[in-house]
C-alpha cells in the first residue's frame, strides 16, 4: 500500500519539477492534486518515515518533512509522548546520518524537530530540551565536519522557533504559551548555547589553522553567537501584557536593525568575563579577510558596545567593562591602521555609535589620557570616513558604506558634545576643528579642497533631493562643530564666500565683453557648486533647524557676537556701514574687519543677490546658476527667520550690534525687508521660467510673512506695495503653477498683523478688491457667455481662481471674516461656472479645490452642495473616448472627496460667526451626504484601483459614520446597499490594511449603533447582518491577516451581539459541514470555549474578553479547520 | 484653388490663428499644448535640468485629443511652444441620418448635420440610446481645423 503511495508521489514530483515544456498543464495539476491531499493526510507518521527510509527524490522528502509539520502541529494533543519521543529520535538519527541530503530538505526535517522541542518544553520545562542540546554539543565537538555544521543548524532552527511569540502562531499554540516558553528558554539554555559557542571558538582560534571547513564552522559558531547577542530579551514580567502590546515591542525591535543588549543579572559570568572582549577581538583580527564571518563578527562586537540592563548594575562593573572595550578598540584601530575594508567602516561606526549612546555618561571617568586617545582616534577616522563617503558621492555607487559609517559617526558626534557640553574641553575645539575643516575640504574645489568634479551634464530630474535635503542630517550637525568654535569657523566662512564672489564678479565683468568658453563655463561651474557649498555650511552654521519652534539666534553666536562687541572687535557703526553698502557689491571695504561675523556673512549673501540681478539686467541671467539662486533664498528665509527682528525677551543676553542692526524699529531692519521684498520682485520678473527657484522665493516670502512680530513691520514697507503691485501689473498666465496662490497667501497673512481693525480692513481693501474687480468686470461683460471659451477668457479665470485658491489658504482665525467678504461673492458664483466649464479639467479642479479650501463656513454649505451637485449632474451617464478619462476622473473625484471630508472635520470650527436669528438649515452631515450620494454612482471600482482616492473614500465613510451614525441608519434604500457593497469590497479586495481597518471601524461603529438604539428589524438591521457571516469566514481562512485579526474580532464580538440567533446558526453550520465527527467535536468544543462567560452586551469589559479568547479560538481552530 | 482650402484649414474661427504661444513654464498639466504638431493634452509634465546648475527643462507628455495617440517633448522652460485653441460644445442630438451623420442642434437653436456618429463603445451607445428614444447630448470637441464627437450623456429628469 505504502509503496504504492511512494511510486505515486514520485511519479507526482517528477512532473512538478519537470521543466514546462515537457508536462501539459493537465499533468501539473494533477500532480499538485496529488500533494494536496497527501498534505491532509492523518497520522501520516509510519509513511512519512517510510518514504524518508525508502525515497530518493528530494522533492518527496520535503513533502513529507513538510507533511510531519502540519501533522504534529494539528494532532500533537492526540499523540502518545513514546511515539513522539521516538519519531524525534527518529528524524535526528536520520540527519545525522544522511550526509547526502539537500540542505533545503535538511532544513525542514530540522525545522520539524525544533518544532517538536518547542511544544514538548511547553509541558516539561525544557528538561529534554536541555539534554538534546548536550547531545548536539556533543555532535558538534565531536562529529565529522558535516555533523558539526548539522548540530549548528539545529541550533539555529530551535532559536528560530524560541525567537519570536507574535508570529509563530501557525504552531498551533495560543500567544501566551509562546510566550512564556521564550522566557523559559532565555532563563536556560540561551546562555548555554553562548557559552558553549564562546568556548569552541576560542579553541579554534587558539589550536586550528583556517582551513575551508574551520572557516564554514565558524561562520555558523558566528550566526548563533550574533543570534544570541541580538535576541530580543523579554523585559516583562510574568503578568500577561496584551498581545497588542508585546507585537508592537518586538515589531519595534525588529525594526531596529540592532536592537540593544539588555540583559539580567543572570548573563553576568559570561558577560562580564575578563577574557571574553579580548577574545571577540582577536576573532574579528583573524577572520578580517573573510567577509561573511567579519559581518558576524562585527555584529557580535557592535552588540557588546551596547551591554546594558541588570548585569551592569555598579559603576565598576561598567568602567571596568568599557576600559577593557576602549582598550582593545583603540588596539584594533591601530593594527587597522587606516586601511579600512568597505565592508568594516559600518560596524565600527556603529561601534563607536553605540558605545556613545550605553556609555556616554562614564567616558567623563576613564583617565584623561585614553579619554584624549579616543577622542583623537575617532576623530582621525571620521575624517577618513567624510574622505570616504566624498569618493562614493563622486563616483555615484549604490553601496554607500562610508556615507553610512561618516553620518552614524556624526550621530556619536553630536551626543559627545552634549556630554562634555560645560567642559569648555581643548581636546574637543580641537576635534570640532578638525572635522569642520575635512567636512568644508571635501566640498570645495582644489587648491583649497579636495573635491572631485562630478561628470559633466549629467540629466538632472527635479524630483531628486537637493543638497540640503539630502544632506540635512549631515550639514545639522557640521553646524554644531561650527558653533564649537565660531572664532574659527565664522572668518573660514566670510573670507572663502567673499573670495569666490569677488572671481564671480570679475568673470561677469569679463563676460559682458567677451564671448565664454568650455573652460569658462567650467570655472563658472565650480565657483557655483563652491558658493553653494559655503552657504549651505555657513547656513547651517548661524542659524539652527526649528520645525516647530520660535527662530532664535544660537546661543553661541549671540555669545561670540558679544564678545566681539566687549574685546572692541567690532562695532554697531561698521556693521551698519557694512550692510548699507551691498548694493555696490564691493568686498574690499577699509573697515569690514570692525564688522560683526554674523552680519558679514550675511551681507556677503546680500552682495550675491544683487551680482544675481545685476546679471539679470545685463541680460547674462542665463549665466547665472538656479541651484545658487535657490540656495541664496534658503539662506536668506533661514537667516531672516532668526536674525531679523528678534524678539528681545526671548534672550538672557543679547549682542547689541545684532540688536542695533536688525532690531525692531531700526532702519537696519526696514532696510533688510525692503531688499528681500525687492529681491524676490526681480526673481519673479526675471526667473519665471525656473520654476523651482521661484517656488523657493515664494517660500522665503510665506515664511517671513508668518510670523507676526516681522510681518508687523513688512506691512508697512514699500516693498510690500511694490510686490503687490506687481501682481496686477503681470500678465495672467505668466507665472508657473502655485506661484501666484504662494504670493496671495503670503500678502493674507501677512495682514493678520494688524490689530488696529480699520487698517486691517483698509489693508484687505487694497489687496483684495483689485482681484474682486477683475472677477466682476470678467463676467459681466455682456458678451461673456458667448466669449468664455476664448483663451484669454480661460486664462483669465484661471489665474483669478489661482488667486482666490492662495487667498483663502492665507485665511486665519482673526482675519476670516473679513476676507470672506471678499471671497463668498464669487463663491457664489460658481456652481454656474462649473456648469460653464465643465469642459474644461483644469477649471474644473481649480473650482473643486478652492471649495476644498473655504468649507470652513456653514453660509457657504448651500453653494458647496450646488456646486458638489452639478459636478455629479455634469458627470453621470457621461460616455467618452478620451483615453485618459479615468484619469482625469480620478482626479477630480479626489478633491470632491477630499473636500466632503473637509467640511465634517470643519464643523465645530466655524469661521465665521452667524447672527443667533439666523436659522441653520443644512448641517455639514448634510452636505456630506448629500454629496456623497451625488459622487457615489461616479465611484467605480476601478477607480478605487488609484489608492489615494482609494483611502480617501473610506476615510470619508467612516467619518461621516462615527459623527452621523443615525444619518448612515437612515439612508435610502439603494444608497445604503450602494455603501455597504463598498465597504464589502473594502474587506474581501485586497485594498491594503488601512482600507481593511477603516472598514472594520465603520461595521463596529455602525453596529454598535445598530445595538445601542435596538433597531433590531430597521433595514439597516438586515443591511449589516451578512456581515458577521463574511468576517467569520475572512478570519476562519485566515484571509485577513493575523495583524489585523484584533480588530477583526472586536467587530465580530459587536456583530454578535446583534445578531446572536444568526450567530449560533452559523456556528451550527459550520459545525454541521465537518465529516469527520473527532474534528466537529473539537470545533464545537472550540466554539463553547469562545463565547463561554462572555456577556453579549456591547460593553468593554466582555469585548475585551472576547477579543483574547478569539486570539486563543483562531490558533486552536486553525490546526484542524480548513474552511474554503 | 488648393492653396486657398489649405489657408481655409490651418485657420480657426474668424480667421484667428488655430494656435497661440506660451512660454513653456507656464504650461500646466491638464492643459493643451501642440505636440508633434498635433493638439494634446497635457497628462504629465515635469521638470529637468543639465548638470547641477544648468537651467531648467520641461518634459512634457501629452495624449492627442482627437486621436488618444501619446507624444512627448522636451524643451527648454524658456522657450515658448504652441498652444490650440480648444473648443468643446455641447449638442442636443435630434435625429441620425442614414449614412451615420448626426442632427445635433445647438443651444441657440441652430442645427448641423456635419459630424459622423464616433467610433467605438460611445457610437454604439449613441446609437443604442437614440434608438431607445432616450434624450441624448453631445459633447463637440473642437480644434485646430477638426471636430469629433468625444463625448455622450444621457440626459436624465435630474438635468432638466
Amino acid at each position: 500500500m505504502s509503496e504504492e503511495i511512494i511510486r505515486q508521489l514520485e511519479s507526482a514530483a517528477n512532473i512538478m519539477t519537470a521543466p514546462p515544456n515537457v508536462v501539459t498543464d493537465e499533468q501539473r495539476r494533477s500532480a499538485e492534486t496529488v500533494f494536496l491531499d497527501f498534505r491532509k493526510s492523518k497520522l501520516p507518521y509510519g509513511l512519512c518515515r517510510q518514504i524518508l527510509e525508502v525515497s530518493q527524490v528530494h522533492y518527496v522528502l520535503f513533502e513529507a518533512a513538510e507533511v510531519l509539520k502540519s501533522a504534529l502541529i494539528r494532532e500533537w494533543s492526540c499523540l502518545q509522548e513514546s511515539d513522539i519521543i521516538s519519531l524525534r529520535q527518529y528524524l535526528i538519527q536520520y540527519v545525522s546520518h544522511r550526509n547526502d541530503l539537500p540542505f533545503f530538505v535538511q532544513e525542514r526535517i530540522l525545522q520539524v524537530i525544533a518544532i517538536m522541542v518547542k511544544r514538548g518544553s511547553v509541558e516539561d520545562f525544557g528538561l529534554e530540551r536541555t539534554s538534546i542540546l548536550n547531545e548536539v554539543e556533543n555532535l558538534i565537538i565531536n562529529g565529522d565536519h558535516t555533523k558539526k555544521i548539522m548540530g549548528c543548524n539545529l541550533i539555529l532552527n530551535l532559536m528560530q522557533e524560541y525567537a519570536s511569540t507574535i508570529k509563530s502562531t501557525d504552531v498551533g499554540l495560543p500567544w501566551e504559551i509562546h510566550f512564556k516558553a521564550k522566557k523559559q528558554f532565555e532563563a536556560t539554555d540561551l546562555r548555554k548555547i553562548f557559552k558553549f559557542c564562546i568556548q569552541l571558538l576560542s579553541n579554534i582560534i587558539k589550536n586550528e589553522s583556517m582551513d575551508n571547513n574551520t572557516v564554514k564552522l565558524m561562520e555558523q559558531l558566528l550566526i548563533i553567537t550574533a543570534g544570541v547577542l541580538t535576541w530580543v530579551v523579554l523585559y516583562l514580567n510574568d503578568s500577561i501584557l496584551p498581545k497588542r502590546l508585546i507585537g508592537v515591542y518586538e515589531s519595534v525591535y525588529e525594526a531596529d536593525q540592532s536592537p540593544s543588549l539588555r540583559l539580567g543579572a543572570n548573563w553576568k559570568e559570561i558577560m562580564l568575563a575578563p577574557q571574553l572582549i579580548p577574545l571577540v577581538f582577536e576573532i574579528y583580527w583573524k577572520v578580517r579577510e573573510y567577509e561573511l564571518l567579519l559581518h558576524q563578527v562585527l555584529t557580535c562586537l557592535v552588540q557588546l558596545a551596547s551591554l546594558n540592563g541588570g548585569v551592569m548594575n555598579r559603576d565598576e562593573v561598567r568602567m571596568e567593562y568599557l576600559s577593557s572595550y576602549i582598550e582593545n578598540f583603540l588596539k584594533i584601530l591601530r593594527m587597522i591602521n587606516s586601511n579600512f575594508k568597505e565592508k568594516e567602516v559600518l560596524g565600527l561606526s556603529n561601534i563607536v555609535k553605540k558605545l556613545q549612546l550605553f556609555f556616554g555618561q562614564d567616558f567623563l571617568k576613564i583617565p584623561q589620557n585614553v579619554q584624549e586617545l579616543y577622542l583623537n582616534d575617532i576623530t582621525h577616522i571620521t575624517c577618513c570616513f567624510a574622505e570616504g563617503a566624498k569618493l562614493e558621492e563622486a563616483q555615484s555607487l549604490d553601496d554607500k558604506f562610508y556615507s553610512e559609517a561618516f553620518d552614524n559617526l556624526l550621530e556619536a558626534w553630536t551626543g559627545i558634545f552634549q556630554e562634555c557640553a560645560s567642559g569648555s574641553d581643548n581636546i574637543l575645539f580641537q576635534s570640532a576643528t578638525r572635522i569642520f575643516n575635512t567636512y568644508l575640504q571635501c566640498h570645495l574645489a582644489p587648491p583649497d579642497g579636495s573635491r572631485i568634479q562630478e561628470k559633466e551634464c549629467e540629466e538632472i530630474e527635479d524630483n531628486e533631493d537637493n543638497d540640503r535635503i539630502k544632506y540635512k542630517d549631515q550639514l545639522q550637525i557640521i553646524g554644531v562643530f561650527g558653533r564649537i568654535v565660531p572664532s574659527h569657523c565664522l572668518p573660514i566662512l566670510f573670507r572663502l564666500l567673499e573670495d569666490r564672489s569677488n572671481k564671480l564678479k570679475s568673470h561677469f565683468q569679463t563676460m559682458q565683453n567677451y564671448t565664454m568658453t568650455l573652460n569658462d563655463s567650467k570655472t563658472l561651474d565650480n565657483l557655483f557648486e563652491d558658493i553653494h557649498w559655503i552657504i549651505l555650511i555657513a547656513g547651517h552654521v548661524l542659524c539652527m533647524d526649528c520645525e516647530g519652534e520660535t527662530p532664535m539666534i544660537p546661543s553661541e553666536i549671540m555669545q561670540y557676537s558679544i564678545q566681539q562687541c566687549n574685546k572692541m572687535e567690532c562695532n554697531l557703526e561698521t556693521t551698519l556701514k557694512v550692510l548699507a553698502s551691498v548694493r555696490e557689491v564691493v568686498f574690499e571695504i577699509d573697515c569690514i574687519e570692525q564688522c560683526d561675523h554674523a552680519v558679514r556673512i550675511f551681507s556677503d549673501v546680500l552682495k550675491l543677490c544683487v551680482l544675481e540681478s545685476s546679471a539679470g539686467h545685463a541680460k547674462l541671467g542665463h549665466f547665472m546658476s538656479p541651484e545658487v539662486g535657490c540656495t541664496l533664498m534658503w539662506f536668506l528665509k533661514r537667516w531672516c527667520m532668526s536674525y531679523l527682528l528678534p524678539t528681545e525677551n526671548f534672550y538672557q543676553e543679547i549682542s547689541p550690534t545684532l540688536i542695533g542692526a536688525l532690531g525692531g524699529d531700526t532702519d537696519g531692519a526696514t532696510f533688510v525687508i525692503n531688499f528681500i521684498l525687492g529681491k524676490i520682485q526681480s526673481n519673479i520678473c526675471q526667473f519665471n521660467s525656473e520654476p523651482i527657484l521661484l517656488q523657493d522665493t515664494v517660500d522665503l516670502f510665506a515664511d517671513i510673512v508668518c510670523v507676526k512680530q516681522k510681518s508687523m513691520y513688512i506691512v508697512k514697507t514699500e516693498g510690500l506695495w511694490n510686490l503687490v503691485n506687481l501682481q496686477t501689473e503681470l500678465m495672467a498666465g505668466l507665472l508657473p503653477q502655485n506661484i501666484r496662490r504662494g504670493l496671495y497667501k503670503g500678502f493674507v497673512l501677512a495682514g493678520a498683523s494688524l490689530t488696529d481693525l480699520e487698517a486691517m480692513n483698509e489693508y484687505y481693501r487694497r489687496i483684495l478688491k483689485p482681484v474682486q474687480t477683475r472677477f466682476k468686470e470678467l463676467v459681466c461683460q455682456e458678451n461673456f457667455n458667448r466669449i468664455y471659451q476664448e483663451e484669454n477668457v480661460k486664462t483669465e479665470v484661471i489665474d483669478i481662481l489661482e488667486c482666490f485658491v492662495g487667498i483663502s489658504k492665507g485665511a486665519q482665525m482673526s482675519t476670516a471674516q473679513t476676507i470672506f467678504e471678499y471671497v463668498v461673492p464669487i463663491l457664489s458664483e460658481l456652481p454656474v461656472f462649473l456648469n460653464l466649464y465643465k469642459n474644461y479639467q483644469l477649471i474644473v479642479q481649480l473650482i473643486l479645490e478652492l471649495f476644498g479650501q473655504c468649507a470652513h463656513s456653514k453660509r457657504l454649505y448651500e453653494t458647496s452642495l450646488a456646486t458638489v451637485q452639478m459636478y455629479a449632474r455634469c458627470n453621470t451617464n457621461r460616455l467618452t473616448t478620451e483615453v485618459f478619462s479615468e484619469e482625469s476622473n480620478f482626479q477630480d473625484l479626489l478633491l470632491v472627496l477630499e473636500f466632503l471630508t473637509l467640511i465634517l472635520s470643519k464643523e465645530c470650527f466655524d469661521l465665521c460667526p452667524h447672527s443667533p436669528t439666523e436659522e441653520v438649515t443644512v448641517t455639514a452631515a448634510d452636505v456630506s451626504l448629500f454629496g456623497l450620494n451625488f459622487v457615489l454612482p461616479l465611484i467605480k471600482i476601478e477607480l478605487l484601483m488609484y489608492p489615494s482616492l482609494c483611502s480617501q473614500y473610506y476615510k470619508l465613510i467612516v467619518l461621516i459614520n462615527d459623527l452621523y451614525p443615525d444619518k448612515i441608519s437612515n439612508l435610502p434604500d439603494d444608497m445604503l446597499k450602494q455603501l455597504l457593497q463598498s465597504v464589502e469590497l473594502g474587506l474581501t479586495a485586497g485594498f491594503g490594511t488601512d482600507v481593511l481597518q477603516a472598514c472594520l471601524d465603520f461595521i463596529q461603529a455602525l453596529a454598535t449603533h445598530i445595538y445601542r438604539k435596538s433597531l433590531n428589524n430597521s433595514k439597516v438591521y438586515h443591511a449589516v447582518m451578512p456581515f458577521l457571516k463574511l468576517l467569520m469566514n475572512l478570519t476562519l481562512s485566515h484571509e485577513i491577516s493575523s495583524d489585523m485579526m484584533t480588530s477583526a474580532s472586536v467587530c465580530i464580538y459587536i456583530l454578535i451581539c446583534c445578531y446572536v440567533e444568526q450567530y449560533q446558526m452559523i456556528v451550527e453550520g459550520l459545525i454541521n459541514l465537518q465529516s469527520d465527527p473527532l474534528i466537529a467535536e473539537r470545533l464545537a468544543t472550540a466554539f463553547n470555549q469562545l463565547t463561554n462567560n462572555v456577556q453579549l452586551n456591547c460593553e468593554r469589559q466582555p469585548k475585551l474578553k472576547f477579543r483574547d479568547n478569539f486570539d486563543k479560538f483562531i490558533a486552536n481552530v486553525h490546526g484542524f479547520l480548513l474552511v474554503k | 484653388m488648393t492653396d486657398i482650402e489649405e489657408t481655409h484649414f490651418e485657420t480657426g474661427d474668424s480667421g484667428a490663428s488655430a494656435t497661440f504661444p506660451m512660454q513653456c513654464s507656464a504650461l500646466r498639466k491638464n492643459g493643451f499644448v501642440m505636440l508633434k504638431a498635433r493638439p494634446c493634452k497635457i497628462v504629465e509634465m515635469s521638470t529637468s535640468k543639465t548638470g547641477k546648475h544648468g537651467h531648467a527643462k520641461v518634459h512634457l507628455v501629452g495624449i492627442d485629443i482627437f486621436s488618444g495617440k501619446k507624444y512627448e517633448d522636451i524643451c527648454p522652460s524658456t522657450h515658448n511652444m504652441d498652444v490650440p485653441h480648444v473648443k468643446r460644445e455641447d449638442y442636443q442630438l435630434t435625429d441620425i441620418s442614414d449614412d451615420g451623420y448626426l442632427c445635433l442642434m445647438a443651444d441657440n437653436g441652430d442645427l448641423r448635420e456635419d459630424l459622423k456618429i464616433p467610433d467605438g463603445d460611445v457610437g454604439v451607445q449613441l446609437r443604442n440610446e437614440y434608438d431607445s428614444g432616450k434624450d441624448i447630448l453631445c459633447t463637440v470637441l473642437k480644434s485646430c481645423g477638426e471636430e469629433v464627437v468625444i463625448a455622450v450623456k444621457t440626459n436624465t429628469a435630474l438635468d432638466k
